[in-house]
């Protein structure tokens, strides 16, 4: 008994009493300290309220965005919940996501397709629209807002054709232009006009890609058998034009290149 | 063996032959297209051998419409020049003609092609080629300044047409296209 006595008074109390007291302060501040963890009754309202954000999800229905739906299950991730079945549900959203990604994307991709074919178009102008009409049709895919640097490059493109087209001093269809081109050179040249015929043949080069731009008259279309004359170039053709007075033939086809310059030019007898 | 070959080698002559002869048969609408073809590129010449022989049109404007024309024709083509005084028909070399009539020693020259049709029609040749003649009338008239009309005659010519069907590549297409060439312009009767 005296030997335990001893041993108790040979304890350092001091020593013992800081160490209790720090002991004591660490636990103190760990129960004041939040531990993220939830009464059963909060964490089953915020599954509740996770499987009910998930489920429109899950099932395509949800008129979000899908940036905004992506938000809404990484923020349910950070929760770790750790429920099994919102878990799965969790897996079941993130597929659809990717889904709906790919289903964006592809979409995307076709909607660039068309409006990047539908610009090529308009560069090369086809159909010899007006600079207006051309306009209405560059508007209609600037609205799209596809955000894709090859379409704005080419709706730049697009842009300035139909700024040269203004500018040029005519907004009349490529095909206009070439008509009345030859009536003038014709006409000019029967009257003797050759500074005005000279002038408007100069004129009428810069329409295309090069003096050289090849010309084809057709002279007889029977079912796909196609028959021409002997190919020319557009500076002999409008030259032929201001040596023989007259203008023949019509225009049956005009190939521009992607500057909208005339590349190939082909022709049918009137 | 050597009897089956003869036999297949015979069968892929006859059905070349077949395939060639069917594509050369032309519809009349074809056949229609390649002869006025033919009488638009000798009416094209008339024009430009009125240019040329016009003294109003500037030197580089003539020598431009020489080349032209020179090009309407199949290489060393002749061309008959015939004339009142004289019984005889010079020929010339196309480009020497026209070199010629454009340094032709009047103040004023008119040359008019009248009458231009086919004297023979254009006829398939084994080598594919159609060959025919056309016919034209050329009213020459030669005036001076002081003068006025000191020359004039009427020449009945004949103009053989070569028509040849080829091919060639434009823009990544292939082009069957006619090909006319004219030949020897011949003097046939000259005439006040």
């Amino acid at each position: 008994m005296s030997e335990i006595a001893s041993k108790i008074k040979s304890i350092r109390w001091q020593r013992m009493m800081f160490i209790l007291l720090m002991a004591l302060m660490v636990a103190g501040a760990d129960s004041c300290k939040s531990t993220g963890k939830l009464s059963k009754k909060e964490r089953k309202a915020q599954i509740e309220q996770a499987k009910n954000q998930l489920k429109p999800i899950i099932s395509g229905t949800s008129t979000l965005s899908y940036d905004e739906q992506k938000r809404i299950v990484g923020e349910i991730m950070d929760k770790n919940l750790n429920d099994p079945i919102l878990n799965d549900m969790i897996i079941q959203a993130q597929q659809k996501l990717k889904t709906l990604l790919a289903e964006q994307n592809q979409a995307k991709a076709q909607k660039v397709d068309v409006a990047r074919a539908a610009l090529y178009d308009m560069l090369m102008n086809k159909d010899n629209k007006t600079a207006d009409e051309l306009e209405q049709e560059l508007n209609a895919i600037k609205r799209q807002n596809l955000n894709d640097t090859e379409i704005d490059e080419l709706v730049a493109r697009v842009e300035k054709k139909i700024a040269d087209m203004r500018s040029g001093g005519s907004s009349l269809p490529v095909k206009a232009q070439l008509e009345n081109a030859f009536t003038t050179i014709a006409n000019a040249s029967k009257t003797g006009n050759l500074t005005q015929a000279n002038a408007t043949i100069q004129k009428t080069l810069q329409l295309f890609t090069s003096d050289d731009a090849p010309v084809l008259i057709i002279i007889s279309r029977e079912g796909s058998t196609v028959d021409y004359d002997k190919p020319t170039t557009i500076k002999r053709y409008l030259n032929f034009l201001m040596d023989m007075k007259a203008s023949k033939n019509e225009i049956d086809a005009i190939m521009t290149d992607s500057n909208g310059k005339i590349k190939e030019l082909d022709l049918i007898n009137k | 063996m050597r009897k089956t070959l003869s036999l297949m080698i015979l069968v892929a002559l006859f059905a070349g032959s077949y395939r060639a002869t069917a594509q050369d048969i032309l519809s009349p609408q074809r056949k229609q297209a390649i002869d006025s073809l033919a009488l638009e590129k000798v009416r094209d010449l008339s024009k430009y051998i009125s240019i040329i022989g016009d003294k109003q049109t500037p030197w580089s404007d003539a020598q431009r419409v020489i080349e032209r024309a020179a090009e309407l024709f199949m290489e060393n083509s002749e061309i008959g020049v015939s004339s009142l005084g004289k019984q005889d028909v010079n020929y010339y070399k196309v480009r020497e003609y026209f070199d010629r009539l454009m340094q032709l020693n009047y103040d004023k020259v008119s040359i008019d092609w009248y009458k231009i049709q086919y004297v023979s029609d254009l006829v398939r040749q084994p080598d594919g080629t159609y060959v025919g003649v056309i016919t034209v009338y050329q009213r020459f008239q030669a005036y001076d300044k002081e003068k006025g009309l000191v020359y004039e005659d009427t020449t009945k010519k004949d103009i053989t047409v070569y028509v040849k069907r080829k091919e060639t590549q434009i823009g990544g297409r292939l082009i069957g296209f006619w090909d006319v060439m004219l030949g020897d312009i011949r003097v046939k009767e000259t005439s006040k």
